[in-house]
């Protein structure tokens, strides 16, 4: 961990998130309502909670963290530490310096809580009694169930079916911080029952449980909290990027390169929007890393789509491999999304964002050689970003370029080491 | 004085009842009236406005006969409302028609938004007519600074994603944003309530634009609930 002295530790925290949409390059185009239905952007209305929408369309540059969430923040354990790589760069002789933000020592292991947090606040701020959600692997699963305990709302997780038998340990971890976890297709909604009658054993998808929630909560009167994509919560998350700029600010870095794993774009975009918007960006080298097996960047469209595979959200322009596509079962569940937040995809598509994807099997040797210098497990999908970050250490000892190369670890891999030993024997590389 | 602008869909309900509505706005206090040319998709508009535009799709009318006739009928600037996405192969050909009819202005949702790169060569292509141009809280403040000069009678502000949609927004801080990046007169539109239009012209906005309430209206009471209600809104707007 790098040295911060005490008195600065209560600044690292923000007081303030920070939405890019202001100083973006070009209009964000905004979402839409597919022609010739009823209005989706209506339906946000009835299922998300008042203050998320609020946020959503008020677009305003620097929005204040309420009191009460920075307070949870705090009892979670932000600001999270920023660490040098040292042995990784001894172990790769390189001149360049590596640094990581660790978001994976928050209490469930990845950076998701830090928009549970607000979301499910804003809930029980309305006095609304239950939030829902869905979940594939269970990592924005577990982040809600966290958050819904802190403030004593009842959470329900509609958790892919195929997860929930082959994976108990997140679904136990729900449990224990009390939310009621139902294996989806369900019996508690429309759309699960019409899928169950059809097929009685159907192993469930990440869009019918998104269906699922969403139907439950408009059903009931709860809200429904969302994991990724919206503005909102990529500006939620911006607490990673604020806190890691004072932290080199600190220790007196300015760095050369950012780097973090995308999925839908959320710990992405906290972690490198405050330094794309707010610094003179055109020094620093943004790199956005993402799966070979869901190849977004390489093959998706920039387009209007759907964000959910059962077409009940407003459509987004997107860069998006389209809502139908069927990812492989790589085991980085957070990176099998078809689709990309819109602000990131606008930056990738001004270039102002580069991309680079990877194949499970090379994040799997990135991943053995971080651990077993670093110590740290990453995530599968944060292992991504420590790929791109060897390979750029790796380029900067051939050129001898002193970089600064700072990434975001966003998850820890812990939960997933039975996954790490699964790959192991498919790519053969005990 | 502060700016009451309001929106109509060409034909709508009927071209007589529509015209018949015309012939009343300026007496209701309207100032500006933009008068909709229905596209194929309508992406920037909300359920109701949408709706008209199948409406009069289905009347299978003469648009640009009736704008002639509203032109006769007003001596207020007509703005004409219609998607660039529309005419982009044409667009020469449309400018040419709406400075024939002599409409004051024409204003065009998706241009900064879907054609950012390409804008300029439209408005210079425009330029007889002239082009009132729409922005949101969605575009960056730097093309907001950089756009505002080159609207025509004032810069429209749509403070909602779609039109008539009451999503929650805060107006006060979306318009004091944009206020303070523009000299244009500045109408604010999309879903306003009747609290929001006088938050928004407390908020230093110039003007405030009126739609689906008014094609709601129409529908359902007939021309002169929306000629009250515009009398209504001018008292309002003439007392902030």
């Amino acid at each position: 961990m790098v040295n911060i002295p005490k008195q600065f530790l209560d600044e690292i925290l923000p007081s303030y998130w920070y939405n890019i949409v202001p100083d973006l390059p070009k209009p964000l185009p905004p979402p839409v309502d597919p022609p010739n239905t009823s209005s989706r952007i209506d339906l946000l209305r009835k299922v998300l909670p008042r203050e998320v929408l609020r946020q959503e369309f008020t677009i305003n540059r620097f929005i204040k963290i309420p009191d009460d969430v920075r307070e949870k923040y705090k009892v979670l354990g932000r600001p999270t530490p920023l660490f040098r790589a040292r042995a990784l760069e001894e172990f790769l002789k390189t001149p360049a310096k590596i640094y990581f933000k660790f978001e994976g020592a928050l209490p469930t292991g990845s950076h998701k809580v830090n928009t549970a947090i607000p979301q499910v606040f804003y809930t029980y701020d309305e006095g609304v009694s239950h939030v829902t959600t869905e979940t594939g692997a269970g990592q924005w699963g577990a982040a809600v169930s966290l958050a819904a305990a802190l403030y004593r709302v009842n959470a329900a997780v509609f958790m892919v079916k195929a997860s929930y038998e082959q994976k108990p340990g997140r679904r136990a971890l729900m449990e224990f911080y009390g939310a009621k976890v139902v294996p989806s297709p369900s019996k508690l909604t429309r759309i699960g029952r019409e899928v169950l009658e059809k097929s009685a054993k159907h192993p469930g998808s990440l869009g019918i449980a998104i269906s699922e929630a969403i139907e439950y909560a408009l059903e009931n009167g709860y809200r429904y909290v969302m994991g990724s994509v919206m503005n909102c919560i990529l500006t939620h998350q911006s607490v990673i990027g604020l806190e890691t700029m004072k932290q080199l600010e600190i220790v007196g870095e300015e760095p050369d390169v950012l780097a973090a794993c995308v999925g839908g774009g959320s710990n992405f975009g906290g972690f490198a929007y405050p330094f794309i918007g707010l610094k003179n960006s055109r020094e620093i080298e943004f790199v956005a890393v993402g799966s070979s097996e869901v190849p977004k960047f390489s093959k998706g469209d920039y387009r209007y789509d759907y964000p959910d595979t059962a077409g009940l959200l407003p459509l987004l322009k997107m860069i998006t491999l389209g809502k139908d596509f069927v990812p492989p079962p790589i085991y980085s569940g957070g990176l099998r999304y078809h689709g990309l937040a819109p602000s990131l995809s606008l930056l990738i598509s001004e270039d102002i964002v580069k991309w680079i994807e990877y194949s499970e099997k090379e994040i799997l040797e990135a991943a053995m050689l971080f651990t077993r210098t670093q110590g740290v497990v990453p995530a599968p999908e944060s292992a991504h970003a420590v790929k791109a970050v060897i390979d750029i250490a790796l380029e900067a000892r051939k050129s001898n370029e002193k970089k600064v190369i700072v990434f975001n670890m966003s998850g820890h891999g812990l939960l997933d080491i039975e996954n790490y030993r699964s790959m192991m024997k498919r790519y053969s590389a005990w | 004085m502060k700016l009451l602008v309001a929106y109509l869909t060409v034909g709508y309900p009927t071209p007589k009842a529509f015209l018949e509505l015309v012939k009343h706005i300026e007496s209701a206090g309207v100032d500006v009236v933009e008068l909709g040319i229905p596209p194929r998709f309508a992406k920037y508009d909300g359920p109701l406005i949408r709706k008209s535009y199948e409406h009069v799709k289905s009347l299978g009318i003469d648009y640009w006969a009736l704008l002639k006739e509203a032109r006769r009928a007003v001596e207020v600037p007509i703005v004409v409302l219609t998607y660039l996405e529309e005419f982009e192969n044409i667009f020469a050909s449309l400018v040419d028609k709406l400075n024939s009819i002599g409409v004051d202005s024409l204003l065009l949702p998706d241009l900064l938004i879907d054609y950012a790169s390409s804008y300029e060569n439209y408005l210079e292509m425009a330029r007889d007519v002239g082009v009132t141009l729409f922005t949101s809280p969605s575009m960056p403040d730097k093309l907001i600074e950089r756009v505002a000069p080159l609207s025509k009678l004032f810069l429209y502000y749509g403070i909602r994603p779609a039109t008539g949609i009451p999503i929650p927004v805060d107006p006060v801080v979306l318009v004091k944003r944009v206020r303070a990046l523009v000299k244009n007169r500045l109408v604010v539109g999309f879903g306003l309530s009747l609290n929001e239009v006088v938050d928004v012209l407390k908020a230093c906005a110039d003007g405030i634009a009126v739609g689906s309430v008014l094609i709601q209206l129409i529908e359902s009471s007939g021309v002169e609930a929306v000629v009250k209600l515009l009398k209504e809104l001018r008292g309002v707007i003439d007392g902030v």
